[in-house]
């Protein structure tokens, strides 16, 4: 009932999914049919199901739900070497990203059991059965479980994610204290995997103008270095009905961080800079 | 590129958590509590034109559809109320760890829902 870290994963069997048509609101082309069911590996004793998320840009059918089953004993512990384990055994064509393998890259991003997780540090242990794995909430697909992400890059970049300065570069590099460093912490690991973002649903409904959590700390975290000079126009650019405002506090966004960050308080931060400065 | 990229699901398929539900409802209480400022004029309107449509609106009111409708206004009443003040805490700064979140949301569920029940078990009729 009470959640103390991120990383707890979600305990309540039921409602796993908002009372709603599956096809609420869905346009026609992203609507999911049912797909091919993959019989259990030859000799398997400990199986484990996973529903999974599969678009091909290249056919003409729409995405739709493949069932594979794991053969525990033959993959390693996490999700993401199952997924691996599927693609080397049953299915090549199945499209992932992954790269580190280890919760400090972000590629392999995706929602799991309803919740977003990295693959990669979500153990097959702590999967409901059958698990469902789809591609990150509420972006376009381009292939299977690899969401198109070019629209929250974007957000990103507005927010000019570098060290604003007018006084002239000093002979070595600009100095902190530790104290200065210390306001950067939970704010300057965050990883960029869009977790947050796409589990939130300010941003699935306004995700057009709306910058989202991800970005809103990303914006903090250079609001509150000591170094940057570019407070003030950091502040204007994002004094604006859409771009901070549409945040209303649900906090899906500190629930889902794989990083066990903290979006939410990072825009509550932001939001008591624009009252301190209006006096 | 064939055809358009689908989109992936969002509410269809994310978890309905604390966080979300607590925050839909009151989205929803708002609404509720200004439909219900609609009836508590409509029943004022009533008692000022006289005593026959003021019969009728306090039928209306205590009938069982009616009693329903007012015990639903007053639980988003005193949600709305507890979790505007949930809302000032976060305002301030506070109160941001995920245990801080699910603790004052669940006191917000129990002091909303203990405020009606009592509301309803109390007040003189």
């Amino acid at each position: 009932m009470i959640v103390d870290r991120s990383d707890e994963v979600p305990r309540l069997k039921w409602p796993r999914r908002f009372p709603v048509p599956r096809n609420l609101g869905v346009a026609v082309h992203s609507r999911i049919a049912e797909g091919k069911s993959w019989p259990a590996p030859e000799g398997a004793t400990r199986i484990a199901t996973l529903r999974i998320y599969r678009f091909d840009p290249d056919g003409m059918a729409g995405p739709r739900l493949d069932t594979f089953r794991v053969d525990l004993d033959d993959c390693g512990p996490m999700l993401l070497d199952a997924l691996i384990w599927i693609k080397s055994r049953i299915d090549p064509t199945l499209t992932f990203r992954h790269s580190c393998r280890e919760g400090v890259c972000g590629s392999c991003a995706m929602t799991i059991d309803g919740t977003n997780w990295t693959a990669c540090t979500r153990a097959m242990a702590d999967l409901a059965q059958p698990a469902m794995i789809f591609p990150l909430a509420n972006l376009p697909v381009i292939k299977d479980l690899v969401p198109d992400q070019s629209h929250l890059f974007a957000q990103y970049e507005m927010i000019e994610p570098w060290l604003h300065a007018e006084t002239p570069a000093p002979e070595r590099e600009r100095l902190q204290s530790p104290r200065e460093r210390a306001a950067l912490d939970g704010y300057y690991e965050c990883i960029l995997c869009f977790c947050c973002t796409s589990g939130c649903p300010s941003h699935w409904w306004n995700g057009d103008r709306f910058l989202g959590p991800a970005t809103l700390l990303q914006a903090w975290r250079w609001l509150a270095d000591s170094r940057d000079e570019g407070r003030g126009e950091r502040l204007d650019a994002l004094e604006d009905p859409f771009r901070l405002y549409r945040c209303h506090t649900i906090l899906n966004c500190t629930r889902t961080c794989p990083r066990g960050l903290n979006p939410g308080r990072a825009i509550a931060e932001i939001k008591k800079k624009m009252i301190e400065r209006q006096g | 590129m064939s055809h358009r990229r689908p989109k992936s699901p969002n509410m269809q398929n994310y978890r309905p958590q604390l966080t979300s539900v607590l925050s839909f409802g009151h989205r929803l209480s708002g609404v509720a509590l200004s439909l219900g400022a609609f009836g508590l004029a409509g029943w004022l309107m009533a008692g000022a034109s006289g005593q026959d449509a003021f019969g009728s609106a306090q039928a209306l009111l205590l009938s069982v559809p009616g009693r329903i409708a007012l015990f639903l206004v007053t639980l988003a009443l005193f949600y709305h109320l507890c979790n505007g003040v949930r809302h000032l805490v976060w305002d301030s700064g506070r109160g941001f760890e995920l245990r801080a979140i699910y603790a004052g949301g669940w006191t917000v569920v129990g002091t909303s829902l203990i405020l009606a029940l009592a509301l309803w078990t109390w007040w003189p009729a």
